[in-house]
């Protein structure tokens, strides 16, 4: 063995230096995400796609559409679950497109909360962004960033991404806000288990042509609910 | 200056080029699911893997960092068939970046992304074998024409 005193002190020297030079790296790393506003990094998909469809319908908390609308539909959702997705992605855009739009018909989005705790906060989330007009956006895009239920996705991150991505303007005071409105996500839970629905998402409507709020269960389909809305009209 | 303490620098080139390889496996492994839009699924239960691989940090500009992984994994191993001083330092900065990026991946696990991808935490701790291996390695036998050759000259 010819060891080579020098020669092994340099490549030691610059092990040393690579060492100390990666250690200050990682924590330069762990404190920029640290201060980085604990949020806001997770990837949300199709946001300009939601917001453009959205785009230019009234807004007031989670009313979707005129206020004046004729129409009321009400839909009891919880945003872990992915059924109520389907129903964003499938079921009731051609509504928005052309009853929603026409001011025909507004559509009251309530949490009824089923799948975990976790629904809550993300419930009461929506309500938040609502008080800042963008309800509904946020509601489009948690539902079509949804990860598996009860699989602990639903992180402040996460929310806040959402947020941001919905386009809510203040979120110091949207962290503010949904924060107080867990209450109202309870609220409208025990509502909804009162009007003797267990199932996400379930459906009502009330209009001119209804006695009152007309319990609808869960339609099956665009064409169902159309009906229903025509009904009551 | 190498001392009885060490072990051999073949054994230690061998150790290498085992974690190395279980490494490119699990990588392989995550950068696949990935690939066909899904995730790692988690052995022991949970969804820590499916919340990992959909928050951005699994991506760099576009790329799965398991296929990061997967380079860092093949270069390691290439260094456990070479007794040279550039093997045992190459080995050793691969094996120290890889490290180093494993602490903040597993912070980010932690206090970011706030679940636990065992995927992960396996890659981290293969990567944290690899780091101590390799370092042992240099520390030992920098300088040196211990190992291969060695064990040639010995045969």
């Amino acid at each position: 063995m010819s060891a080579e005193p020098e020669r092994r002190q340099r490549l030691l020297q610059m092990a040393a230096g690579a060492a100390f030079l990666v250690l200050a790296i990682v924590l330069v790393l762990i404190v920029v995400n640290s201060t980085s506003g604990g949020g806001g990094d997770t990837t949300i998909d199709e946001a300009a796609e939601v917001n453009r469809s959205l785009d230019g319908i009234p807004q007031n908390q989670m009313v979707l559409g005129d206020p004046k609308a004729p129409v009321e539909l009400v839909e009891f959702g919880d945003l872990q679950c992915p059924v109520c997705a389907g129903y964003a992605k499938e079921i009731l855009p051609p509504i928005i497109e052309n009853q929603v739009k026409k001011g025909e018909v507004k559509i009251d989005f309530r949490n009824l909360t089923i799948i975990s705790e976790e629904s809550i906060p993300a419930g009461a989330a929506a309500l938040a962004a609502g008080e800042q007009g963008r309800g509904w956006n946020y509601l489009e895009l948690f539902y079509r960033n949804q990860g598996e239920e009860r699989s602990g996705y639903v992180t402040d991150e996460f929310m806040e991404a959402v947020a941001k991505a919905a386009g809510v303007k203040d979120l110091a005071r949207w962290n503010q806000d949904r924060k107080q409105l867990t209450g109202e996500v309870e609220k409208t839970t025990a509502e909804a288990q009162q009007l003797g629905f267990n199932g996400t998402p379930s459906f009502a409507v009330e209009g001119p042509g209804t006695k009152g709020l007309e319990l609808l269960g869960t339609p099956e389909s665009t064409g169902a609910l159309e009906e229903a809305i025509a009904d009551a009209s | 200056m190498k001392t009885t303490s060490f072990p051999s620098e073949w054994t230690l080139q061998r150790a290498i080029a085992f974690v190395a390889a279980l490494g490119i496996g699990v990588a392989t492994y995550i950068a696949i699911a990935d690939s066909g839009g899904g995730s790692p699924v988690c052995i022991a239960g949970g969804h820590g893997c499916a919340t990992v691989a959909k928050s951005s940090y699994s991506h760099v500009a576009g790329v799965n960092i398991a296929v990061f992984g997967i380079v860092g994994y093949v270069l390691l191993l290439a260094s456990a068939f070479f007794a040279n001083d550039a093997a045992r330092l190459g080995g050793f900065a691969v094996a120290l970046g890889g490290f180093g990026y494993s602490v903040f991946l597993t912070y980010l696990e932690i206090f970011k992304i706030e679940a636990i991808c065992q995927w992960c935490v396996a890659s981290a701790v293969l990567m944290t074998i690899l780091f101590l291996l390799n370092a042992t390695r240099l520390i030992g036998y920098a300088g040196t024409e211990e190992g291969l050759h060695a064990r040639e000259r010995r045969a």
